[in-house]
């Protein structure tokens, strides 16, 4: 599966741009930002599952949610994730199962600690059935 | 609306610069300077700190002033105890992230031989750099004691002496804590990280005393021109940022009840009293307790390191300072004395003498303020002044703040042209990755002799020291 991010410049951090052709696409081009953020091109194989269940006020925050559950699943739990399949995703509530491993030093890089998610400059947008997300992280 | 220069070195932002501000901003900058603070969205985040309800004074940027989220980083307000609120993005992700010195009894002839060998003892006697953990194994139990009880958990453990915990801000257990307040997440995100430097712009660095000036104050705080001394840069980790990240989410879904609306939903608030208010700040606290025995631990493993390396000695605690806090505080505004919740992100307190927060041995001189410069470049001791009592709850700046972001930074220079390049300036580094390093090089901030000289000349603070660095550890 090919992703669809870019890294974007702030001042002080850095933010993730996320595209895709979906809802689904762009949560899930931004949940793969936000790893290669982390880890470079560490290659992530899908040996684990978690489920995940996260509920929102909109769409900006169930984002933001969303990527601090990918980010507490590997700075807590040390585990990586390399793909998603969602069950449900609504502006309001997101259910997916997360397929990846654990972290191994012998073959994960770990390029940037991610201090967490911000709301600066967030956007969750679609135009003409076209999506983009923009989320800054603090590291 | 643009701002307007009331003296050399303050800028005011008046409050017809954007609909809502409940007080003005106020900018500490110079000409040199203006400039580099008005070209990001450092004078929106100000002016948008203003209109959060029931701030007292004015909305302050230090002259190290950069965008941040939401708050401007260098930035200081104050909120009415009653009237006000608590903002958790107000202290930032990085709770109590501070920095201390130590002042040695090794003249930097002893010293500067064996920089090398110091340094890699240190650096494999502290554990640094991207997610790595500490050498402790703590249970949550024990992680619990830390929140509640900071460097005095760590004095009673083994690492350093109760002589240290006088000159801590707090003495190092800030009051209020509660670990019921933190959430299991942000237990399990530090639990593992305790002990540890991290990375970004977390550093050790061995210095030495180059300039005097302010023979008293200096002689109070035990300085003297080429003595070797310590700076130690770190917080309170992954434990923090969780602590962070919960309560901005508790606080956006509180508001409505509160009938709080704000401009960025990163300023996300609620009233000081409330619930939910004394809930992140018993939390808050806790993570700052837990930053406190981070920075008391690595002391600890630093001295060792010394006495390994270049024989018996002492390195005794000058001072440590919080720049990312929230505190209850009683200020005169109006020539009236009120308790306030100042919120200091990327600034330091900075009291003047006979202030009752002070430990008795500085009482006659002041509490000693530690500003870091970029890597490589120099740092200072200052004293706080009762100005700053007066213009800016006794606070001043944090360090010399970033101009550039972390991949401008990387784009014209390796990690081996810097290492050579600070080497042929005397520095020595050891880095736990070289793209870290690159993206702390010394152009990617403002010059922080610049940034000192404005909060000295606008009488904030007065300088007592500067210090050069001989190494440096980066995580």
């Amino acid at each position: 599966m090919k992703s669809q991010f870019k890294i974007l410049e702030h001042p002080s951090d850095l933010g993730i741009e996320a595209h895709g052709s979906s809802m689904q696409d762009v949560f899930r081009n931004a949940a793969y930002g936000l790893i290669s953020v982390v880890t470079g091109d560490s290659r992530i194989e899908t040996r684990r599952e978690l489920k995940v269940e996260i509920r929102a006020l909109d769409r900006e925050n169930l984002m933001v949610r969303w990527l601090t559950e990918i980010l507490y699943l590997y700075d807590a739990e040390k585990f990586l994730t390399a793909d998603v399949k969602f069950e449900a995703l609504t502006d309001t509530l997101l259910k997916a199962r997360l397929l990846g491993e654990s972290y191994d030093g012998s073959k994960h890089e770990l390029k940037i600690d991610v201090k967490a998610v911000t709301y600066h400059q967030l956007s969750v947008d679609e135009h003409d059935g076209y999506w983009t997300a923009r989320v800054f992280v603090d590291v | 609306m643009s701002i307007t220069q009331l003296d050399k070195y303050r800028y005011l932002i008046p409050k017809s610069f954007r609909e809502g501000m409940n007080v003005e901003g106020l900018i500490y900058a110079s000409e040199e300077i203006i400039g580099a603070i008005e070209r990001d969205e450092t004078l929106k985040q100000v002016a948008n700190v203003a209109t959060l309800p029931g701030l007292v004074g004015r909305s302050l940027a230090m002259p190290d002033a950069h965008q941040g989220y939401g708050f401007a980083i260098g930035g200081v307000a104050a909120a009415d105890l009653e009237k006000g609120v608590v903002s958790a993005g107000g202290v930032g992700f990085d709770i109590n992230c501070g920095v201390r010195l130590l002042a040695s009894d090794y003249s930097l002839e002893e010293v500067k031989p064996k920089i090398d060998s110091l340094l890699n003892q240190m650096f494999s006697s502290i554990p640094c750099g991207t997610g790595k953990s500490g050498i402790l194994e703590i249970s949550f139990e024990q992680l619990d004691k830390v929140m509640l009880d900071g460097a005095h958990w760590a004095v009673e453990n083994g690492y350093g002496t109760s002589e240290d915990l006088q000159h801590i801000e707090e003495t190092g257990k800030m009051s209020g804590a509660d670990p019921d307040e933190v959430s299991k997440r942000a237990k399990q995100r530090g639990r593992d990280q305790l002990g540890t430097l991290g990375s970004g712009n977390h550093f050790i660095e061995i210095q030495y005393i180059t300039e005097i000036f302010d023979e008293e104050a200096a002689k109070a705080f035990g300085l003297k021109l080429n003595q070797i001394v310590m700076m130690i840069h770190s917080g309170s980790r992954g434990l923090g940022h969780q602590i962070c990240t919960d309560y901005l989410e508790v606080m956006q879904e509180a508001m409505p009840k509160y009938k709080i609306k704000v401009v960025d939903r990163q300023l996300a608030c609620v009233p000081v009293k409330s619930k939910e208010g004394q809930s992140y700040l018993k939390a808050m606290a806790s993570a700052a307790n837990f930053a406190f025995a981070n920075r008391q631990m690595m002391s600890h493993w630093a001295r060792k390191a010394f006495e390994h390396v270049i024989g018996t000695g002492s390195l005794y605690l000058v001072y440590d300072v919080a720049h990312n806090i929230a505190k209850e505080e009683e200020h005169s505004v109006n020539g009236r004395s009120i308790k306030v919740l100042v919120h200091r992100k990327g600034a330091t307190r900075a009291f003047p003498k006979h202030h009752k927060e002070i430990p008795h041995d500085y009482f006659e001189t002041g509490q000693p303020v530690l500003i870091p410069g970029s890597m490589g470049t120099c740092s200072y001791v200052l004293v706080g002044t009762e100005r700053a009592m007066l213009e800016t709850f006794g606070s001043i700046c944090h360090g010399a703040g970033r101009v550039m972001s972390r991949h401008a930074a990387k784009k014209d220079i390796s990690a081996d042209q810097l290492i050579h390049q600070l080497k042929e300036k005397g520095i020595h580094i050891r880095g736990a990755s070289k793209s870290g390093l690159t993206e702390e090089k010394p152009e990617a901030y403002k010059d922080v002799r610049v940034v000192v000289d404005i909060v000295h000349n606008a009488g904030i603070a007065r300088k007592v020291a500067k210090m050069v660095p001989i190494g440096v550890m980066k995580g």
